[in-house]
């Protein structure tokens, strides 16, 4: 049987190569996402193994209990401590560190690398007894010696176009500094090289700036050779004052950073792996439609077998062991592509912003493991069908004419099934509209409802063809008799169509879902940043732990031009296990820059103890205006009973809940800071020079971000925009994967078809005639599939965006015309195209084969 | 075809010429292999002729008729479709006047399985975007005994029908000749004998010129005049030809090609 099935598969080399592409191409996906997460994983990994390599315990300061007196708020990791701990018998050296963070400008006044938090590190170059810090060497320049100099990593200097001598613009908490580049350091810190920047301050501007004059943040030891991290460890903790300080091995802490750094990285994994389940889903199709035709072509093949004694068991293990060779083949070219894919997506993912390490591509067991299950076990269950289609042919049909095989389909347990699942998707899909919100559940049954939804549409395609192509036969129709024979051989199988249409139906459907979802999500956030906001400018800190300078909201509100310049500090709220984000506003002047809309109660209320909260968060803890919630604010300890004066409907300016800023800000984690400021103009003007004005106002600082409306609504798109990126990636594999099916499927139907052809020539038709008969069959298949997905991911984005409705206020259904003609067009041209190859075969057919034998 | 094509067919002192192969050869392969099908084939068919070319298997009768018909090229000699010389015709003009001049009837029917029987019969004229002259139509249906069945497909008729099918197709488009190749190979006798008989009265009541390969004494005994072929040449004619004298003559070819 292995002979035989090797001789088929040397017999149709052609058209399994598709079926090999195809398969191919999935696997290239999942292997090449494998091998880039591992990779990076475990570039990240050493990188932090390294950092902490010769650590062997860190001591910290620890954060003193509630209600505890002033002068435990004092650190007690001082020059004191760090010569106690060096006499400690065990430890080699003793590295003190202060820790804190800095954003910066590049050269240009841009600021530099700030998109992500927590990756703007600064501390203080401490050097040890050789008179240099040996956790940053010294690439270039000196080290700082002063209040008035700083170091910077390599990879940062050069991201701000920075050379020594360069003074530099930064911030850490408030107001803006400049300090001379003195030196340009090297880090091994993968929080550093992954994309963020390291600011070196001498060590006592590091103190007053991150910790106070004399003290330091934390104390690294590390072990003389021989000494036990764990005992050493134990030792060290026995003299640090209790509560005060801790001790924590350095192993500990490279493992708590390799958790995160995988927590980090793991979403890198997600994107390439939902092309590879697409590539794979569609790509099943595709090996589906070549088996079964392959059998319907051997069928007398088959049943000579049969004839001669090969039992029904025999023929099936055939057509699977052909299914198994090709899976393999497929797997391997497969994982070699995946190879190329897994090189070359550090550069795609990284954006300007964040870069990811480079390292060498590691091969793990599991790429491999992956590339055999997903290439063979995909094509064997795809061939599964079919193998038990060839089981079926009665040895008798190899005494049959050549005549082709009718369809024998059962249409009435097919149009039944395929009703069922329709009714059971939609009715699911139908049900979420009146839902509330995007819980979890929700998404679930919607999810669920699609791929009801998706499997009806497949199998009622079969059925659906004859209708909605006689329909598209309108329009071909005007090619005359070509056009008619065209839509006629479409129709000759309906279920080879179906299929071959499949692959475009579920790519267009996705792509049309997404689209539509894409777009009415954009407008709708881009009508709800614009609706809240009253403001013409926002300046707003990039975190919640720094603020606007006080000294700024003065120079802010004397710019000229301005009217009103609101401050508002944002801080957390916890109620009921979640944390929410409140906004401490002025009541007198909040109506001036937000346009609040409120279903009960008024902003005027809001004061000491009295706060307003947003129609979700209202809704989700049952109160509404006149009523109370217990919440614990920003910093403090207690839950607090708040009345509520008000609920207003969703508004992304004002957050969840609305505060007097008085006690908002006493709670927050800076005490008395202001995170926005909003500005309204005179007469609601804005300009480039304003802006540039607000932007010196506030000392150019890179901790802040001054927008005017249109940059706010564009960063709220920003999600959105991303979407797009993943939806064209999709609709790209799906008309590539579509095409190779309609390529495979013409190629089969005019090798059938010779003789049909043969016999048109003869009568005379010309070879102008034959090419655009096999193309416009082509496009009345493609036409089929984009129809149908069309129509699914219409009513898929429907009923799913439904849900949006409850999270957002303005979402309404808005179809992308644009895109969705792009989407058509696309499918029919790349279709049809398809049928290049196919269609020059056909038309170079002699006349002869008309009268050809068998 | 002539300007009174319902002209009962009455003898004619001059009979026009409507094909004619002159020197006609055909060589298949080079060297060792190479095969002559044809060797030097001169013939004639004449307007409202009914001929059948016979002889045994291999002995170059499809070939001839291919290259008569333009379906395949000769390796030299002329062909001629009234004044037509088909080596000056590029594919595109070759194809127009297949399309055109020609009616071909195939042994195994080849009619389109997706059109209907009058769709089929109607195709060329279709193919060439002319409408069909609904009295000829109307004629040739009614001639074939397909007025009852136009509706239905290919798959939903006998052999006969579909044959019937062919002839009324190659007849629709009113052609200067009418190519049959085989055309009741496929048939059982008297499906057979009733396609042979339209093809006749086509001849004897439209006008038509009709040739025939066939290698069935009966189906020769249908017509005007056969030839024999043996070995790639014309060795034979014979006029007003009967079963039983086709079959003499096919014993003795058959004898000779053995012998020699």
């Amino acid at each position: 049987m292995l002979r035989t099935a090797l001789r088929n598969i040397l017999a149709h080399k052609a058209r399994l190569v598709m079926t090999v592409l195809a398969v191919c191409l999935g696997v290239a996906f999942v292997c090449g996402t494998l091998v880039f997460a591992d990779s990076t994983a475990a570039a990240h990994r050493a990188a932090a193994s390294k950092n902490f390599a010769d650590i062997a315990v860190t001591v910290t300061a620890k954060e003193p209990p509630p209600g505890s007196s002033p002068d435990q708020h004092t650190s007690v990791l001082d020059d004191a401590l760090v010569r106690k701990l060096a006499a400690v018998p065990g430890v080699a050296a003793v590295r003190p560190s202060v820790d804190g963070s800095a954003a910066l400008n590049a050269a240009d006044g841009t600021p530099l690398r700030t998109g992500k938090s927590g990756s703007n590190l600064a501390g203080a170059y401490v050097p040890d007894k050789d008179g240099a810090d040996s956790r940053y060497p010294l690439l270039k320049g000196h080290a700082p010696r002063n209040s008035g100099e700083l170091a910077l990593d390599s990879g940062t200097a050069e991201a701000g176009h920075f050379r020594i001598g360069d003074s530099v613009t930064l911030a850490t908490d408030g107001p803006v500094m400049t300090k001379r580049l003195a030196g340009i350091v090297s880090t091994k810190d993968t929080r550093v090289t992954a994309g963020g920047t390291l600011t070196l301050f001498d060590k006592a501007t590091a103190q007053k700036l991150f910790a106070t004059p004399g003290h330091y943040t934390a104390i690294d030891l590390s072990a003389a050779p021989g000494t036990d991290q764990f005992a050493l460890s134990r030792k060290v903790a026995g003299m640090l004052p209790a509560e005060r300080a801790e001790a924590t091995t350095g192993a500990a802490q490279a493992n708590q950073q390799a958790i995160l750094v995988d927590t980090l990285t793991r979403g890198y994994e997600k994107l390439p792996m939902v092309f590879a389940g697409v590539a794979l889903f569609i790509g099943s199709f595709l090996i589906i439609n070549t088996f079964t035709m392959l059998v319907a072509r051997r069928a007398r093949e088959i049943a000579l077998l049969r004839a001669i004694g090969a039992s029904r068991r025999q023929v099936a293990g055939s057509i699977l062991l052909e299914a198994l060779l090709v899976g393999l083949a497929a797997s391997a070219a497969g994982f070699l592509l995946g190879l190329g894919i897994a090189a070359v997506l550090p550069d795609i993912l990284s954006t300007g912003a964040t870069t990811l390490p480079h390292g060498p591509l590691v091969i793990g067991p599991r790429p491999v493991a992956a590339a055999l299950v997903v290439g063979v076990g995909v094509t064997l269950l795809a061939a599964w069908l079919p193998s038990r289609q060839a089981a079926k042919v009665a040895p008798v049909e190899a005494m049959r004419s050549a005549a082709q095989p009718p369809a024998t389909a059962r249409p009435r347990i097919r149009a039944v099934v395929g009703l069922v699942l329709l009714v059971a998707g939609a009715g699911l899909l139908i049900s979420l509209t009146g839902a509330k919100d995007a819980s979890e559940e929700n998404l679930r049954s919607a999810m669920l409802g699609c791929a009801v939804l998706v499997v009806a549409l497949i199998v009622l395609a079969p059925l659906l063809a004859a209708p909605v192509i006689r329909l598209t036969g309108r329009l071909t129709g005007g090619f005359g008799i070509v056009g008619r024979l065209a839509r006629e051989n479409a129709l000759r199988d309906p279920r080879r169509t179906a299929a071959t249409a499949a692959t475009l139906m579920i790519s267009t459907a996705l792509v049309t879902g997404l689209a539509v979802i894409g777009n009415s999500t954009g407008q709708a956030l881009d009508r709800q940043a614009a609706a809240g906001l009253g403001a013409d400018y926002v300046i707003s800190s990039r975190t919640t732990m720094t603020g606007i300078d006080p000294a700024a909201l003065g120079r802010v509100a004397g710019t000229s031009g301005v009217r009103t310049a609101a401050a508002v500090t944002d801080s957390t709220m916890v109620a009921g296990g979640h944390v929410r984000t409140i906004s401490g506003i002025d009541p007198d002047s909040v109506n001036a820059v937000m346009k609040l809309d409120f279903t009960s109660g008024s902003a005027k209320d809001i004061g000491p103890g009295r706060i307003a909260l947003s129609g979700t968060v209202a809704r989700e803890h049952g109160v509404r205006a006149g009523g109370s919630i217990d919440v614990r604010m920003g910093r403090s300890q207690d839950l607090k009973k708040y009345t509520v004066v008000g609920v207003y409907k969703d508004n992304p300016v004002a957050h969840d809940a609305l505060g007097a800023r008085s006690e908002v800000a006493q709670h927050s984690y800076l005490p008395g800071s202001v995170q926005r400021l909003l500005v309204r103009t005179e007469g609601d003007a804005t300009s480039k020079t304003l802006q540039e004005q607000l932007r010196t106002a506030v000392g150019n600082s890179p901790l802040l971000k001054v927008q005017d409306r249109g940059e706010l609504v564009d960063e709220a798109a920003g999600v959105v925009s991303g979407l797009l990126d993943v939806m064209y990636g999709m609709l790209a594999i799906g008309v590539v994967i579509g095409a190779l099916g309609i390529v495979n499927t013409l190629a089969m139907s005019v090798a059938e078809r010779t003789r049909e052809i043969g016999a048109l020539r003869a009568i005379g038709m010309d070879r102008a005639g034959i090419r655009r008969m096999i193309r416009l069959e082509a496009a009345t298949v493609a036409a089929f599939g984009t129809l149908l997905g069309l129509a699914g991911g219409v009513f898929g984005a429907w009923a799913v965006g439904a849900l949006a409705n409850g999270a957002l206020e303005q979402y309404s259904l808005v179809l992308p015309w644009g895109t969705l003609l792009l989407v058509c067009l696309l499918s029919l041209v790349i279709g049809t195209a398809a049928a290049a190859v196919p269609a020059r075969r056909a038309a170079a057919l002699s006349p002869l084969e008309a009268v050809a034998e068998g | 075809m002539t300007a009174e094509p319902f002209a009962p067919h009455a003898p004619q002192p001059m009979p026009t010429i409507t094909a004619a192969t002159s020197g006609l050869t055909k060589v298949y392969g080079s060297g060792d292999t190479q095969v002559v099908a044809l060797d030097q084939v001169s013939i004639t068919f004449k307007e409202g002729e009914f001929t059948a070319i016979m002889g045994p298997s291999g002995c170059g009768k499809s070939t001839l008729m291919h290259c008569a018909a333009g379906l395949d090229s000769p390796t030299s000699g002329s062909v001629r479709i009234g004044t037509t010389e088909l080596s000056t015709l590029n594919d595109r003009r070759l194809t127009q006047l297949r399309r055109d001049r020609i009616g071909f009837i195939f042994q195994a029917f080849n009619l389109l399985p997706t059109l209907t029987a009058l769709e089929n019969i109607t195709l060329p004229l279709t193919i060439a975007g002319r409408r069909p002259d609904p009295q000829w139509l109307e004629r040739v249906v009614a001639m074939v005994g397909l007025a009852g069945r136009l509706g239905h497909r290919p798959a939903q008729l006998s052999g006969g029908q579909q044959q019937r099918v062919a002839v009324a197709r190659a007849l629709a488009a009113q052609p200067a000749i009418i190519f049959g190749d085989e055309p009741t190979g496929n048939l059982d006798s008297r499906a057979g004998a009733e396609v042979l008989g339209f093809l006749r009265d086509s001849v004897r009541e439209l006008g038509q010129t009709v040739v025939m390969v066939t290698h069935d004494p009966v189906a020769a005994g249908y017509a005007d005049r056969v030839v024999f072929l043996s070995d790639g040449q014309l060795v034979d004619e014979m006029t007003r030809p009967t079963p039983d004298r086709v079959l003499d003559r096919m014993k003795s070819l058959d004898t000779r090609s053995r012998t020699s």
